[in-house]
């Protein structure tokens, strides 16, 4: 009862949030007019505003898909670190602990370099998000099934992330300093601000799909953050839990990537403050995650495109928010990380 | 048919010996101890009973099947394990961890049913536990952790479970009120295979006793037959004497206790 009544706040905040979004930003459109426009655009109620086409461009065309994105991405890390955590064991991981955001951050820095598309980057990004992940594995499997399979798929990881940001210097380090290189670095500090139509409809559909999949899986990560043999004897196919784990949360993580660039601690303070919320049960915690995800992005990109005059990175802005909120979490965490 | 057993078991570690040829059976409903040094691999030789480690050689049968050829959901449904000490890093109160043991029942878009939650409620209710619902996990005593686990295996409704050192950790009182727990379900069918560091649990609880020394069986059969003086002795290189009191039962009375000096100064 009480955790139906936390979602609906939560749906509410989100609703709200969303609605503001769409009213600030250069052009203020005022709640009223909002209202009206949505109103008679969506559901055919009520009459047209003043200046309509102007209006629906900016709502419809330009902040509704980066709105879109922002709160796919926003639900998508959250839940990923989520996921992680109750897998690993661990309530300090974060989505990038297999290496992904490395590896996709040095696949869109080289698509930046050798591409000239967008779309050619987008490629380059996701595909190296992969490949981070496998490498991770494939250090973990080396070891092969000797002692905790988290263990070392952490320290695959780490492996991976150093690999790959190493490259990444690499790429920085030998790109044009005048045209490419400035691209890249604010790339990397992530930005919604290239998000178009267009980018949005390649990444909902599988954005969503995961965000669900993964959500759907909380009772299986609640077994699995008991260890392995605890889940194996209870009737749980542990590899296949967790491995179907690992590809959902690098499909959603690389995604991000693809969509906005590194964006640091919304999957790791996310998780504890719906923690806090709702307790560690999976089941109901991921998708507290979602919600919770999803609206903290959208109050952090607002402020971050319309507080000052030139556009704030995202990532700089999550990292300032999440950081005091991160403090404050530990400080609250119960015995256990409740 | 035996009703669970292994036969001729061999496993290793990195090639480190472990197991060298290891028989065991079950009976449905008794209860066995497995005594031995430590490391001596009575831990795997669990795990290979649950299946969680396959052997090298030889096999467990389960009911006359061959316990590889079960699907793990299946195992689940005959054998449980409960845990020496389960590391909970996260907030889960004592029911969720009690649910735990249903969910080999449900399917993946599945929500606990009213029948999963009722199972686990009446698990806790035999062990008379239902009081620590609400509590969270790592809060409880090591004594409640273990009951809240073994409510788990009840409500994985599995007849057979596999126990690593239950009363490693607890205090005396909690010792003999879980020794009782097991006596009490075994009665009602349920069948243990249990390690133990303490021969007298072991003549307390009955049943069978296969004592377990490098990678060997040492001895095997009848609890009351099978652990003598000299067994204990041999398995643990201690000095003691297997006395047996005046209503005939045994206790073990370390050499270096001169009971008739304790008389003297009593």
């Amino acid at each position: 009862m009480k955790n139906s009544f936390l979602f609906g706040m939560m749906a509410v905040l989100l609703g709200v949030s969303l609605l503001i979004s769409l009213a600030l930003g250069r052009y203020e459109i005022d709640l009223g007019t909002l209202t009206q426009l949505l109103l008679w655009k969506l559901l055919n109620i009520g009459t047209a505003p003043k200046e309509v086409m102007l209006l629906s461009n900016i709502v419809f065309d330009i902040r509704l898909p980066r709105i879109l994105a922002v709160i796919l991405v926003g639900a998508a890390l959250s839940v990923s670190g989520g996921a992680f955590q109750a897998m690993f064991v661990n309530p300090l991981v974060s989505p990038g602990i297999l290496g992904v955001l490395a590896g996709a951050s040095f696949g869109a820095a080289l698509g930046i370099m050798i591409s000239d598309s967008w779309f050619g980057v987008q490629l380059f990004s996701f595909t190296f998000g992969f490949v981070a992940v496998l490498v991770a594995l494939g250090v973990a499997k080396i070891y092969g099934r000797s002692g905790s399979q988290t263990i070392l798929l952490v320290l695959g990881g780490v492996i991976s992330s150093s690999l790959f940001s190493a490259l990444l210097s690499t790429v920085k380090y030998v790109a044009d300093p005048y045209n490419k290189l400035p691209t890249i670095v604010y790339w990397l500090m992530g930005s919604f601000s290239s998000v178009d139509m267009k980018t949005l409809s390649g990444v909902a559909i599988p954005l969503i799909f995961s965000t669900m999949a993964l959500s759907f899986m909380g009772k299986y990560l609640n077994v699995l953050s008991l260890g392995d043999e605890d889940a194996k004897a209870l009737g749980v196919r542990v590899i296949w839990v967790r491995n179907s784990a690992i590809l959902l949360a690098t499909l959603l993580s690389t995604l991000t990537v693809v969509v906005a660039g590194m964006i640091g601690w919304v999957g790791l303070i996310i998780p504890h403050i719906a923690r806090f919320l709702v307790g560690a049960d999976n089941r109901v915690l991921l998708p507290m995650c979602a919600l919770l995800g999803a609206t903290f992005l959208i109050i952090v990109d607002t402020l971050c495109r319309t507080s000052m005059s030139v556009e704030i990175p995202i990532g700089i802005a999550t990292s300032l928010i999440g950081i005091p909120i991160f403090v404050f979490a530990l400080k609250n965490a119960k015995k256990g990380f409740a | 048919m035996s009703f669970y057993s292994a036969e001729n078991l061999y496993f290793s570690y990195n090639s480190t010996p472990i197991l060298q040829g290891v028989d065991l059976r079950i009976e449905e409903g008794s209860i066995v101890s497995l005594l031995g040094p430590n490391g001596t691999g009575k831990s795997t030789l669990m795990k290979l009973f649950l299946g969680l480690l396959s052997p090298e050689s030889g096999e467990v049968l389960l009911k006359g099947k061959p316990l590889q050829s079960y699907s793990i959901k299946e195992r689940a449904l005959h054998v449980s394990y409960v845990p020496q000490s389960t590391q909970v890093a996260f907030a889960f109160c004592a029911l969720d961890i009690v649910m735990m043991g249903r969910i080999a029942f449900e399917s993946w878009f599945q929500k606990p049913s009213k029948k999963d939650r009722d199972l686990a409620r009446a698990a806790m209710e035999r062990l008379g536990i239902v009081y620590l619902e609400k509590r969270i996990f790592q809060t409880l005593s090591g004594g409640e952790k273990q009951l809240v686990l073994i409510a788990r295996s009840l409500a994985q409704g599995a007849k057979i479970l596999v126990m690593d050192e239950p009363v490693s950790g607890l205090d005396y009182g909690n010792q003999l009120r879980l020794l009782e727990t097991i006596l009490k379900l075994s009665k009602e069918g349920y069948t243990f295979l249990k390690s133990t560091h303490f021969p007298e649990h072991a003549l307390m609880l009955g049943g069978y006793t296969y004592a377990l020394k490098n990678g060997h069986i040492l001895a095997h059969g009848l609890t009351c037959k099978t652990i003598t003086q000299d067994l204990i002795n041999e398995l643990y290189h201690t000095n003691i004497e297997l006395k047996q009191t005046v209503c005939g039962y045994p206790v073990c009375i370390p050499s270096f206790v001169h009971t008739t000096k304790m008389l003297e100064v009593g």
